[in-house]
């Protein structure tokens, strides 16, 4: 095994003393000259038609310097995937969701402006509205978009190999149905942005976004504008979790006003207006029906899917697919029949949240095969692990498990929890369950169809030598990708991690894709190690001709030139940095040429050294329709145990322990891998036990608060046994893989089949409130 | 009407005119400037707007500012000296208790008053004196792991 | 979020407070710690034109306990009452009560007076103050009243206070004997959380293994206001305390709440939990008698 000096380290992250003490800026901490204030006029009905909006009022107030509506911002369609491009900046004809944005002010300060947005006038002919699927689907239900009668978003139906056949075939045949809520990301940084036109005709926004390019191109599109007259600066951004991996109608709104008023523009959402954007987890239903041999061999899953996707389409047309897709493995499953529907109602639009489209999917299917095992009287454990793929495998819908150590995974968590001292043995009312699951590192493809780089990389050396400049556009938005890509640089170019300095988060430092889809570590992580490398070569290159060595007989590590075949007579070199330096006090010494000298040289030949780095994926997947969601160049997996204890008299239950093994390839960052598991493992809590945006029949949320919505505290949370697997992903730089995603998937399962354990009750539905619970375990008393 | 009010934060004196629907947290931020005081709901469901006010933690998001007059407010920049970060805040950066850092000026803050009145606070009172700082990032493991290992470094300026 | 302008009164004395509330009435709102209000006002909920702090009215500070009685100035906070040792000693129910309300961050703002006042059915310190007969003292320019908190509330936000009064202080008559008192909550998460049910039980017992003398069963968030349960201190009064005794106060207890179905859960549920909460409530309290 290769050694390394700065990977697969427990470095600090670079931006937690910043953020430790305050200093670290975000959205809201910006301020500029002259800035105006921005507020936005949102329908307060689920679906009317507009018949008029007076904003004469409004412009009258004093202080305000602009009013927008569709007027003025055009019909410009713009949305997630291009073939469903169904939102524009503000609505024209009708208004679809409560919050759907109709209008915005930009005044000299906050007040002035929620005042202005007061005063306009619209009048409404409201529509009857739709919110569920089924109703949505009705004959003669209401359209909500012309263009897609019965509300049908975008539906898919795939097979691969023969279900029904294999059904023939199969001793058990169970059909289960499953249902999870709508969720919210809940990230505690509410959007918010600054939009910044000069005179020169540059538009910058500064965003709170997990996706700089993306919307780099939607605000590029949207405004007329050429792509690179638009920049997108993310600072720091607190959480995402995918609500925040697209443009939103604020960002537009805000760039249209500092286009109209040639002033920056601030715009935020307050609290309920962030689950008003909502674009968090769909509530999805599943109906699964799973054959299996007697033995535990998995034969066959056919799987419906019906997801109630809200007022656009946002990703949801991903979000369906991975809905089938994700369940291709990492079982070997040689039959498996896909019918997903996602479905338009008046209600905020969901969009892509951790775990995206395979975290229902996922609870459900690993529920269901829990109970099979019982059926079948095998251990949990043992029916996983006899229905495995291995490394190498391919799915039936053709997704590559290049590296899996799923095995592994759950042999970790099976001997971290004492599952077989604990199974059978534990007290009624406290139980232990397990599950597993899988994710990809990163989307195959980029959401507009396109032969783009998915990651390009600058790597800079200052001209002494001394630092190592990463640009990148990628996102840091909490995980930790900064501190990552920096590691990654340093040891590609073989120097300590206080030599390099990142900048991220900004269109100008290159092409990224973004944080969603678990991508940057793998991507990005190429590009960067590929960028750091042609560094490391041009220096090596001039070192070579100065000292007369060989290139392949040089290397650089810790900050030093290493001599494969002894140190040649570097005094020149040296003696020429030194003067380079007169008067300095921290002139080399010593019995090794330092990466200082060396870079200072190439420098001295060159100018400054700079060296780029690209990633695209290679082709891949399948060639069926819909086969480019779920594919990726790696897969990372997790298997998972919880120890829950259930209150028998009122439902309530405790999770106790959680003993979570993932394998992420190979870990970068040794802490900060875990702490994405931890973050995981706590959201799929909060989604398991507590969590459900709820509506009243007018379409408006009732809880769109972090009073009401209800994450996890810190005495929710458990003690956490994070463990990390390592399977070397060929696929991957140094062999790394996703982590960020893939180890929600087991929670809600591990969860729901440890509360089974404990109780004797399934649950087949989103969340295990205590009224949920109780009322299964009283049904089940009464014979029901 | 605005009012002069006299506020001590991080041992400074500050004098301002303050409207009375001006919050703390907004006075903070807006007036002083100091941004590490996080807004994230705005009532007090949240935790990251966190002050230290004469001695006990506060939403300073459900504080008038005209109320903290004459008080001394202790907020997240308040905590690093010329002889560097805090030992907390030094915790948290070596622990890894930091990822997005939206609600860690608010946590480090909770931890620095259960601290300072129970330096040997076990993983349960810990927990408890974090309950009203949410965490979306973490999972809250190595928070705690960061506040927990504070003891083994020796007294708490 | 903005607040709504207003007027900031800060007087220092209760009559000024008084004066100043008799010269507003329905245009002013008094505030003590806060939490209520300001969240109503930036949610628009209420606009106040102005509002009267009584943060500087010392008389309105502390704990005393003096003469068999327990005084609670209007402003002690939810901390403060947790953290009493005369509260903790005597009124465990209390404490509970204080030490489950909101988040830390909250108790160290909000104010008994606050939790009373606002008048909502979920809330923590009701209960186990009307489990121990608290009484309100209301005092308005033209004199003050005392009330029995068990017939302050009329409805959600509603209570039996004119607009000109300020609730001063809470009053408690400290029990005496082999009595038990306990408060228990039931919400989604373990903290930081409005109660689904809550229960406040006061039992007193006549000798230390002798029958109930008397009983009072407090049910919260099972009606428009905190419910005093008739039956279910019907059931006990005067029996030996004993499992099957609570299970049937319990059952008794259920059949007095007036649950609905709301957003946080069914009518179903929280009347089945009323019977769960009240016999464990009862329990407890036995044991804190048995310990006295």
């Amino acid at each position: 095994m290769t050694e390394y000096d700065v990977i697969n380290t427990r470095a600090p992250r670079l931006d937690a003393p910043d953020k430790a003490t305050g200093r670290a800026k975000y959205i809201d901490d910006l301020r500029m000259p002259g800035m105006l204030f921005g507020a936005l006029l949102q329908s307060p009905l689920p679906h009317a038609k507009i018949l008029n909006i007076d904003i004469s009022e409004a412009k009258r107030l004093p202080g305000v310097k602009s009013v927008v509506t569709a007027e003025d911002a055009g019909s410009i369609r713009y949305g997630v995937s291009p073939a469903r491009y169904d939102e524009t900046m503000f609505c024209k004809e009708k208004v679809r969701y409560v919050g759907d944005e109709i209008a915005a002010v930009a005044a000299v300060d906050l007040e002035t402006a929620l005042k202005a947005v007061s005063l306009i006038k619209v009048d409404y002919a409201e529509l009857p509205a739709v919110f569920t699927p089924e109703e949505a689907m009705a004959e003669g239900a209401p359209v909500i978009h012309e263009d897609y009668p019965r509300n049908l978003c975008a539906e898919v139906h795939q097979e691969f190999g023969d279900v029904e056949a294999a059904f023939k075939e199969c001793d058990l045949i169970r059909t289960d149905t499953f249902k999870n809520k709508r969720q919210d990301g809940a990230f505690l940084e509410p959007n918010g942005c600054v939009a910044d036109y000069n005179h020169l005709g540059y538009l910058t926004l500064h965003t709170s976004t997990q996706v700089p390019h993306y919307v780099q191109r939607t605000v590029a599109m949207v405004m007329g504008l050429p792509v690179g007259k638009v920049r997108v600066i993310k600072p720091y951004v607190g959480g995402g979790f995918g609500p925040k991996a697209a443009a939103n109608p604020m960002e537009l709104a805000a760039c249209l006003l500092s286009m109209k008023t040639g002033k920056p523009v601030k715009m935020n959402y307050d609290r309920d207006q962030v689950f008003l954007f909502s674009r968090g987890r769909h509530q999805f239903i599943h109906i699964l029906t799973t054959g299996v041999k007697k033995d535990g061999t998995l034969m066959a899953l056919k799987n419906e899917c019906y997801l109630e996707g809200g007022a656009y389409a946002s990703f949801g047309i991903a979000t369906v697919y991975y809905a089938g897709s994700l369940l291709g493995g990492p079982y070997k499953l040689p039959n498996m029949k896909y019918d997903g529907y996602r479905v338009y109602t008046n209600r905020p639009a969901c969009g892509a949240q951790r775990g995206h489209g395979g975290v229902a999917a996922r609870a459900a299917w690993e529920q269901q095969l829990d109970v099979i095992a019982e059926e079948l009287g095998m251990d949990p454990i043992e029916l996983r692990l006899k229905n495995m793929m291995s490394a190498g495998d391919v799915t039936c819908n053709d997704l590559n498990m290049s590296s899996l150590g799923m095995k592994e995974c759950i042999e970790a968590v099976r001997d971290g929890s004492g599952w077989h001292e604990k199974r059978g043995k534990i007290p009624k009312g406290k139980g232990i369950g397990m599950a597993c699951g899988f994710f990809v590192s990163g989307a195959g493809y980029p959401i507009y169809r396109s032969d783009t780089y998915h990651s390009t990389v600058t790597v800079k050396l200052s001209e002494d030598g001394g630092t190592v400049h990463v640009y990148t556009g990628s996102a840091e938005i909490g995980q930790g990708s900064d501190t990552t890509m920096a590691m990654i640089a340093a040891e590609a170019l073989g120097v300590p991690l206080d030599h390099v300095s990142i900048s991220s988060g900004d269109t100008e430092f290159g092409v990224d894709l973004g944080a969603y889809s678990s991508r940057q570590t793998l991507m990005t992580g190429h590009a960067t190690k590929m960028a750091a490398e042609s560094v490391k070569a041009q220096v090596l290159e001039v070192l070579s001709g100065a000292l007369d060595v060989p290139k392949e007989e040089m290397d650089i590590k810790k900050g030093r030139i290493v001599f494969k075949r002894g140190t040649p007579d570097f005094e020149p070199i040296r003696t020429r940095y030194i003067k380079e330096h007169r008067g300095w006090k921290d002139q080399p010494a010593g019995d090794d040429l330092t990466f200082r000298e060396a870079a200072r040289i190439a420098y001295l030949a060159k100018g400054t050294i700079v060296g780029t780095g690209k990633y695209r994926p290679g082709e891949l997947g399948g060639k069926f329709k819909g086969a480019a969601v779920g594919t990726s160049p790696a897969y990372g997996c997790s298997a998972q145990v919880v120890q829950v204890s259930v209150d028998m008299e009122t439902g309530k239950v405790t999770v106790d322990r959680m003993t979570d093994a993932h394998d992420c390839g190979f870990a970068i960052n040794r802490t900060s891998v875990e702490a994405q598991m931890e973050g995981s493992l706590s959201m799929g809590l909060g989604e398991a036990m507590f969590e459900e945006v709820k509506f009243d029949d007018r379409g408006r949320i009732l809880n769109a608060n972090l009073g009401e919505y209800k994450i996890p505290t810190a005495l929710d949370m458990p003690p956490i046994d994070a463990i990390i697997v390592e399977s070397n992903e060929p696929n991957g730089p140094f062999g790394a893989k996703e982590v960020g995603e893939g180890a929600i998937m087991p929670t809600i399962p591990a969860i729901l089949n440890a509360v089974y354990n404990a109780t004797g009750v399934r649950i087949w539905e989103l969340p295990l409130t205590p009224e949920r619970v109780y009322m299964a375990l009283k049904k089940k008393k009464n014979g029901a | 009407m605005k009012r002069l009010i006299r506020l001590n934060v991080n041992d400074k004196i500050y004098e301002i005119a303050v409207e009375p629907n001006r919050t703390l947290a907004d006075v903070i931020r807006e007036e002083i400037g100091l941004t590490g005081t996080k807004k994230g709901c705005e009532v007090g469901e949240c935790g990251t707007c966190t002050v230290i006010l004469d001695g006990k933690t506060v939403n300073s998001c459900l504080v008038l500012a005209v109320q903290a007059d004459g008080k001394t407010i202790l907020t997240i920049e308040g905590l690093e000296t010329d002889q560097g970060l805090h030992p907390i805040q030094q915790s948290f950066v070596e622990k890894g208790a930091v990822q997005c850092g939206f609600c860690t000026s608010g946590m480090i803050l909770s931890a620095k008053s259960l601290l300072d009145q129970n330096p040997d606070a076990d993983e349960k009172e810990i927990r408890s004196a974090i309950s009203g700082n949410l965490c979306r990032c973490t999972g809250y493991q190595k928070i705690v792991e960061a506040i927990a290992s504070v003891k083994d470094r020796g007294p708490i300026s | 979020m903005l607040l709504p302008h207003f007027e900031f009164h800060e007087p220092t004395t209760v009559s000024e407070a008084c004066e100043i509330m008799g010269r507003l009435r329905e245009k002013a709102r008094p505030i003590a710690g806060g939490t209520d209000l300001i969240v109503n006002m930036k949610k628009n909920l209420i606009r106040p034109d102005h509002v009267v702090s009584l943060a500087k009215i010392d008389d309105l500070k502390g704990i005393v306990r003096e003469n068999g009685l327990l005084e609670i100035g209007a402003c002690v906070t939810a901390a403060e009452i947790a953290g009493s040792d005369a509260v903790e000693k005597k009124f465990a129910a209390l404490a509970q009560g204080a030490r489950v309300l909101g988040s830390p961050l909250i108790r160290n703002l909000a104010t008994i007076s606050g939790n009373v006042v606002s008048a909502r059915p979920a809330a923590d310190l009701p209960p186990p103050l009307m489990a121990y007969g608290a009484r309100a003292v209301l005092m308005k320019t033209s004199g003050e009243r005392s009330v029995d908190l068990n017939d302050f509330f009329k409805a959600p936000g509603k209570t039996v206070m004119d607009p000109d009064e300020i609730l001063t202080r809470i009053v408690i008559e400290a029990p005496q004997g082999h009595y038990g008192d306990s408060y228990v909550k039931l919400g989604l998460r373990q903290t930081f959380e409005i109660s689904l049910v809550n229960v406040a039980a006061f039992i007193s017992l006549d000798g230390s293994d002798g029958p109930i003398s008397k009983a009072r069963v407090i049910l919260g968030s099972v009606g428009p206001t905190p419910i005093r349960s008739q039956s279910a201190e019907d059931v006990l009064g005067g029996q030996m305390p004993s499992e099957p005794l609570f299970a049937r106060a319990g059952e008794a207890a259920a059949g007095d709440a007036q649950p609905i179905d709301d957003f946080r859960g069914s009518a179903e549920y929280r009347r089945d939990m009323v019977a769960v909460l009240t016999r464990r409530a009862l329990n407890m309290a036995l044991k804190r008698a048995g310990s006295r």
